[in-house]
């Protein structure tokens, strides 16, 4: 196993609601409440859960793009957490991103030659000479061909969108990549395209993918480990196989179990998750899944479960698992 | 690697504004409206040389004169050929507007953008400030700034000239000027500080500005490369509905005796004299309000065809 | 089994400056009654297009010019606005995607139901909120007496679709049409939508659409399903059918680059090249030729017919003459 190339410790993110004439806090929102995990060098770290969760939210706190209200994120022995915009200047190169949406992502008044030169100038990564040869090659990557650097974002599908996010993405030459949706948005066909070009680039340029998704047979597709979040916390985390074959968290099997399969024969006896996500705003006590939850009892109403290690490298935040082969808790009859 | 060769047809791209231009060629309305201030921007730039009479000179023999040939507009009550003054009073109009709306554009756009841009106290005080100016009548405003600054600066200059004995400072068309540009711009830019901040604010939390942000670029050049490029559809509407507005203003001002005085012809001041003897001689009072009629209609046209070609997501 | 709905050689196209451009070229399609139908296709196939113009509610510069569509022995093509907006709702509901956006925001939720039935069948508004009342709970929402008096914004999306499926079936509908409306929604929530759908279309009887482009969504959900593909239908057979024996090579392209929870991590998924053409960009023959691995020569010389598949269900018919054998037999 590779070491951690980012650890993040009790990552914290509120959004503060003001109101009235001089902006009195009002309410807010806990986004993110002690997210904890490390990322390690080479892996891709999948993020899944539903809107709300918390998923995309972490992935602007490790990048410092939202200020975190609290935690810390370790990056070659540095907090980026604590560090203002000029602070973080010299690890923006390092850690990048691709935003889900392809059609608002790229400035529409540049060409894409002049979006992808941008970082390479700025940061000085090849000289006004080297640039041609640098955009044609940085377009190879991603499977265009070079004359796309003359056109606007505009006169480009979905895909070819996307294929130049990722490549201004690549322009930084970074080691870390957080894919914020970054396929969620795209066809189907276009979808399997883009996938395989982040695993081919992963394999390429030696990338560490932090990839945040709600698709979960993509989400087992591309990831080493899997973080299921719920309401800004953790539930689960676990390698990828074990997360898929022995899902622990009553959550994460609801999750599992509304995932569609594509074959008209499959048994449609689902396990069903009754009602919403409460909101943000007011978020349950104790554990934030007892609402839902078909286990759910008095603790796990009153004390918030700690997230423990069941198995190697498999950790849950449940009352009711305490080892990785049995939920000792029977559902509670409504 | 599997590589998708996506094939791409080998034509001119086609940036944003070259399609905004083709739009907007096939606005009649608008093609017409930027025709007509065009032939206007000409007769102002070159005025003293197309007019067939000087705007100031007197011919006594030929007062109150109806069109004719030698005189299209006819002359006025002094003798002076219509036509010419008209003409000149296109100058007038188009410099205060353009000056105006310059003077006025510039604060609002760096106001505007700094406080859209980084929020903050700034942003409030800004936000207090044009409130308060857009909350007090314009007119008023003017009358105001005109009435207590004109008579101070007249005699200062007059100070002046008995100093250096240079005429320049016994032109009062200058202090006239000073003014009008001076209050018009204090009365104009709140309206474009308050449009570039509301584009610079949703502008600023577009993907691609947290993408720019994520490059590690600074903020100057995401303001300049990334945010104010991107608001400039929404500025160039409103510019060219400000110049229309402008000139309405001025001849408002200037009919009402606190903007561009005579003998400089502005069209304000030549519709006030010709309102006070139209029974007689209406074609005073037609030449000027004519042309000030089809000049904003001429920028309302424009203006909507430029928010059409700009923003063309209303008609798909 | 009989048909409900007939499509025959429908065209729709888009006005643009440079012309009119061809979205949809000749679809034919059949909804029975009582059937569940899924409709699946990449964004800009005419999906959404085909099943709006059926209803007059195409929007701007976009029109039918071509072909026939027969629902009650009347074709909906050539009927007025007036005619089809009382069928709309009576005859044929609509549940579309973003149920934010559908809904009034300043009327409760109560007198928008209720207003459909009002325009619809006329009954009084006591009785119109009564009505409504039994819809939301239809719909399984909880409370529904109290939530007649709510306004959109103070339900969660997976309420307010559920009220947007409430106003669909206010008129007791024949035709359901189902407009991807679960694709803003969130999977758990999905699934909730998906049986309640499912349910009602047993309990109610009547025939559903249900429009998506999540091949495995659609799975569990139709009888039969019918592939667009640039505007035309390229393949139409029954749900386990398309699943187990895809013939046209789009189909089996689309079904071969969905990831599922059983496939191989970190494998390549074989993809389909390329994108699909622009509307008006349509290339000759059959428009999927030059994404395709088997096209020949002859693929690009003709629009490819929808035909039988030899060997299959007879409901199994595929636009493509490759995998038909017809090229073998012209050559």
């Amino acid at each position: 196993m590779n070491a951690p190339l980012i650890t993040i410790e009790n990552l914290k993110k509120r959004f503060d609601i003001r109101m009235g004439a001089f902006g009195e806090k009002a309410a807010s929102v806990h986004a993110l409440d002690d997210f904890t995990a490390d990322i390690i060098e080479g892996e891709t770290f999948s993020l899944v859960g539903e809107s709300g969760c918390g998923k995309s939210t972490t992935g602007f706190c490790i990048l410092n793009l939202q200020r975190p209200s609290g935690g810390r994120v370790i990056y070659k022995g540095t907090d980026l957490a604590t560090l203002d915009e000029d602070g973080m200047r010299p690890f923006r190169r390092d850690l990048q991103i691709v935003f889900q949406d392809p059609y608002s992502t790229l400035n529409p008044r540049m060409t894409i030659g002049e979006a992808l030169s941008e970082p390479i100038l700025f940061h000085g990564l090849a000289t006004k000479a080297e640039l041609p040869a640098r955009l044609t090659r940085l377009l190879a990557d991603v499977g265009l061909s070079q004359r796309f650097a003359s056109r606007y974002p505009h006169e480009l599908s979905g895909g070819q969108r996307q294929r130049v996010a990722i490549a201004r993405a690549l322009a930084c030459e970074p080691r870390f990549i957080v894919c914020d949706e970054a396929i969620s948005a795209l066809d189907v066909s276009v979808q399997a395209q883009i996938l395989n070009l982040l695993l081919d680039l992963q394999e390429k340029y030696k990338l560490t993918y932090l990839f945040i998704a709600h698709d979960l047979a993509v989400v087992r597709h591309i990831s080493d480990r899997v973080g299921v979040m719920y309401l800004g916390r953790l539930a689960e985390l676990a390698p990828a196989q074990a997360l898929f074959a022995t899902p622990l968290h009553p959550y994460t099997r609801a999750l599992l179990s509304a995932v569609p399969e594509a074959n008209p024969h499959a048994a449609q006896t689902r396990q069903r998750l009754q009602g919403e996500v409460p909101s943000p705003l007011n978020p349950p006590s104790g554990c934030r899944f007892h609402t839902r939850c078909p286990l759910a009892r008095d603790t796990c109403r009153a004390t918030v479960p700690p997230l423990r290690e069941v198995a190697p490298g498999h950790r849950v935040a449940c009352h009711a698992v305490t080892s990785a082969t049995t939920t000792n808790w029977e559902p509670v009859s409504a | 690697m599997s590589s998708v060769t996506t094939q791409i047809e080998d034509e001119r791209p086609s940036s944003l504004w070259r399609d905004a231009w083709k739009r907007l060629r096939r606005n009649k309305l608008a093609l017409t409206g930027l025709g007509v201030i065009a032939v206007l921007v000409i007769f102002a730039a070159f005025g003293p040389w197309l007019t067939p009479y000087d705007f100031l000179s007197q011919n006594l023999d030929a007062r109150n004169l109806a069109p004719s040939l030698s005189h299209p507009f006819g002359t006025d009550d002094l003798g002076r050929d219509v036509a010419s003054r008209v003409i000149y009073g296109a100058r007038t109009a188009f410099l205060v507007a353009v000056l105006v709306t310059a003077i006025a554009l510039a604060i609002g756009v760096l106001l505007g953008a700094i406080a859209g841009f980084y929020g903050g106290t700034f942003d409030k005080v800004l936000m207090w400030v044009t409130d308060m100016t857009m909350s007090v009548p314009q007119l008023l405003l003017v009358v105001v700034i005109n009435a207590s600054l004109k008579q101070p600066i007249t005699l200062w200059m007059e100070a002046r000239y008995l100093a250096t004995m240079n005429p320049i400072w016994r032109n009062g068309a200058i202090i006239d000027f000073a003014l009008v540009f001076g209050s018009m711009a204090i009365i104009s830019w709140p309206p474009y500080a308050r449009l570039v901040r509301a584009q610079v604010l949703s502008i600023r939390n577009r993907p691609y500005v947290t993408a720019a942000r994520a490059l590690g670029l600074t903020n100057r050049l995401i303001l300049m490369r990334y945010v104010l490029p991107n608001a400039m559809g929404a500025l160039i509407v409103a510019v060219s509905a400000g110049l229309g507005t402008a000139m309405v203003l001025e001849s408002a001002f200037s009919f009402l005796g606190v903007g561009v005085n005579p003998p400089t012809p502005s069209w304000g001041n030549m519709i006030s004299d010709g309102l006070r003897v139209w029974t007689n001689y209406p074609h005073l009072l037609v030449a000027p309000a004519a042309v000030l009629a089809v000049v904003t209609v001429a920028f309302n046209f424009l203006g909507d065809g430029l928010n059409d070609a700009l923003n063309p997501k209303g008609q798909k | 089994m009989t048909a409900l709905l007939d499509i025959k050689g429908l065209t729709i196209d888009i006005a643009r400056d440079t012309g009119p451009a061809r979205v949809v070229d000749g679809i034919d399609l059949v909804v029975n009654e009582g059937e569940s139908l899924g409709i699946v296709g990449e964004s800009g196939c005419g999906k959404s297009l085909t099943m709006l113009s059926l209803v007059g509610l195409l929007p701007n510069r976009i029109k039918a010019t071509g072909g026939t569509a027969q629902f009650g022995g009347a074709d909906l093509l050539k009927m007025s606005p007036r005619e089809l907006r009382k069928l709309r709702g009576a005859e044929i509901g609509f549940i579309f995607q973003d149920p934010m956006t559908s809904l009034n925001p300043v009327m409760r939720i109560g007198d928008q139901i209720a207003e459909a039935l009002i325009y619809q069948t006329g009954m009084a508004k006591p009785a119109a909120l009564t009505r409504a009342g039994e819809l939301l709970e239809l719909v399984g929402i909880p409370s529904p007496r109290d939530r007649l008096m709510s306004y959109p914004h103070e339900l969660s999306g997976g309420m307010r679709q559920r009220v947007m499926i409430a106003i669909g079936l206010a008129g007791s509908p024949r035709l359901l049409i189902a407009d991807e409306p679960t694709t803003a929604l969130d999977v758990t929530i999905q699934a909730q939508i998906v049986d309640l759908v499912r349910e009602l279309k047993d309990r109610l009887n009547m025939a559903v659409v249900w429009i998506t482009h999540d091949l495995a969504l659609i799975a569990g959900l139709a009888d039969r399903i019918a592939v667009l593909y640039a505007g035309t239908v390229v393949e139409d057979a029954p749900v386990s059918t398309i699943f187990e024996k895809p013939s046209h090579p789009y189909t089996r392209g689309l079904l071969g680059s969905l990831p599922t929870l059983t496939d191989q991590p970190m494998s390549r998924l074989p993809s389909i090249g390329g994108t699909p053409p622009e509307p008006g960009r349509r290339p000759p023959g059959c428009p999927f030729a030059p994404r395709c691995a088997l096209a020949i020569a002859a693929c690009s010389a003709a629009v490819p017919r929808l035909t039988a598949v030899p060997g299959s269900d007879p409901r199994h018919r595929v636009a493509c003459i490759v995998t038909t054998g017809q090229s073998e037999a012209a050559a």
